[in-house]
């Protein structure tokens, strides 16, 4: 069995009397790719945020290769460097280029020097194919073009793991599709990745499992083909249902 | 004493002008900028005192500040580096610029909005990398037009060292009138000059701002 590079034990996240993540434990192997998906406030922000040390969890713990995360006292900019984070509102820095937007973590985290920093830079662009417009700044870039240096501004970290939160949800249909295929390059690669999406025709290509997300907890769990063929519980069927309808009609 | 002499005379008091509204210009951003972040992202009992700050010295008329610097200060403590007219002006000025700068970059900052924040925090910047490399660039660019109305203010409410004697384009202007008896010249000159030193970098930076938000898609 490979390696287990991320792992959460029993992790709740409350907001006041609002539960948005209720005792969820995974584990993501080396290589491994699994997908996330649920109707919208089941918490897969909330779940993908904390495990990307960008929210604290108010209960449970979090592994990076067999090390506690959430231990008391523990520094975490140097384990955020190690994980990367797509978000669904893409979120880059406005005031610089695609190419300064992916140099920055490795100019200032890696403390790389300025033209290793700029190699690997343009390579993660090249990973993209967005190196033709590493001198324009995210205002001049489309949506999707925006997400996959987005994409490239993590993958130029070299993390172990990507979380990416609903990475093509905040962009037109039509520019969802060249996400998708980034994405693709990356899952042949063998990156690890935890994705939340509703790209169920992506999800069923990639994921090595599924996970339902309702209410904050972890419904049902299992390889592409179970939600497919014949989910087992209720909810789960119905929301199936729901997106491949949709995604009919979308086509 | 003709118009030429008259117009020599007053410019003389140029230099002074703006080494008051340039120097207090600086002392509000040095000052304004860090509580613009600690009324951001520090605890709340640090930004009440910020509150406090901003309150109080944008309710106090410029010239009490200027006037209790210079008279007040030496009799409170018992001594006072303020005895020097041209310190006491500048000072006081940019104590409260400061108080107007904080305002100005808070707005900034939360026009940049927490996002850029919490995206460079996942790259494993420090927050305190993240405030250098991500927020303040932005700052800047939104901050860009209040902080040419800021400066043209100073420049404006640097006549007011005229009252403590430091000779700047006001007092130079005020001899005139004593001396000459000319109420006319002396004060269209004088309110010519403050056009010209207000307008066009105000003017400037309003538009250098906008164009860059634009640019930018901030």
């Amino acid at each position: 069995m490979r390696e287990v590079v991320m792992e959460c034990r029993n992790l709740w996240k409350i907001y006041g009397d609002i539960i948005a993540v209720k005792d969820v434990s995974l584990q993501i192997r080396e290589g491994e790719i699994k997908i996330i998906f649920g109707p919208s406030g089941s918490g897969k922000t909330t779940l993908l945020r904390c495990l990307g040390l960008l929210t604290k969890p108010t209960k449970g713990e979090i592994f990076l290769r067999g090390e506690c995360l959430t231990r008391p006292g523990i520094k975490l900019n140097k384990y955020r460097a190690r994980i990367g984070f797509v978000f669904q509102h893409i979120w880059l820095f406005h005031h610089l280029t695609a190419l300064q937007n992916v140099e920055l973590g490795l100019r200032r985290v890696l403390k790389l020097p300025k033209d290793e920093a700029r190699r690997r830079a343009m390579q993660a662009l090249r990973e993209v194919r967005m190196e033709r417009w590493a001198n324009h700044y995210p205002a001049q870039l489309s949506g999707g073009q925006q997400q996959r240096v987005g994409i490239a501004r993590a993958l130029a970290m070299d993390p172990e793991i990507i979380l990416l939160d609903e990475p093509t949800s905040a962009l037109d249909p039509e520019l969802t599709g060249e996400v998708i295929d980034t994405l693709r390059d990356l899952a042949k690669e063998g990156r690890t990745m935890l994705i939340a999406s509703h790209e169920m025709g992506f999800a069923r290509e990639v994921a090595d499992e599924m996970i339902f997300l309702d209410e904050g907890t972890i419904i049902e769990r299992g390889p592409p083909e179970h939600f497919f063929t014949n989910p087992r519980t209720e909810r789960a069927r119905r929301f199936m249902a729901r997106l491949i309808k949709q995604t009919m009609r979308e086509r | 004493m003709n118009y030429i002499e008259k117009l020599i005379f007053i410019l003389s008091g140029l230099p002074t002008t703006l080494s008051i509204s340039i120097l207090s210009f600086l002392l509000g951003f040095i000052i304004g900028l860090p509580l613009a972040f600690i009324r951001t992202y520090a605890s709340r009992p640090l930004q009440i005192i910020v509150d406090l700050y901003e309150k109080v010295l944008r309710g106090i008329p410029e010239i009490v500040t200027m006037l209790f610097l210079y008279f007040g200060v030496g009799l409170v403590l018992g001594f006072s580096p303020f005895r020097n007219p041209f310190l006491a002006a500048t000072v006081a000025l940019g104590l409260r610029s400061g108080a107007h700068q904080s305002q100005i970059f808070r707005g900034a900052i939360r026009g940049v909005g927490g996002e850029q924040m919490v995206a460079a925090i996942s790259l494993g910047l420090s927050k305190l990398q993240a405030i250098i490399y991500v927020i303040i660039p932005q700052t800047f660019i939104i901050a860009a037009p209040g902080l040419g109305s800021e400066y043209a203010l100073l420049v404006k409410d640097s006549a007011y060292a005229f009252i403590l004697g430091v000779l700047e384009i006001m007092k130079m202007t005020d001899i005139i009138r004593r001396t000459t008896y000319d109420v006319v010249f002396p004060y269209l000159t004088a309110a010519f000059i403050y056009i010209m030193l207000t307008f066009p970098i105000a003017t400037y930076l309003d538009m250098w701002g906008s164009r860059r938000k634009r640019q930018l898609g901030l």
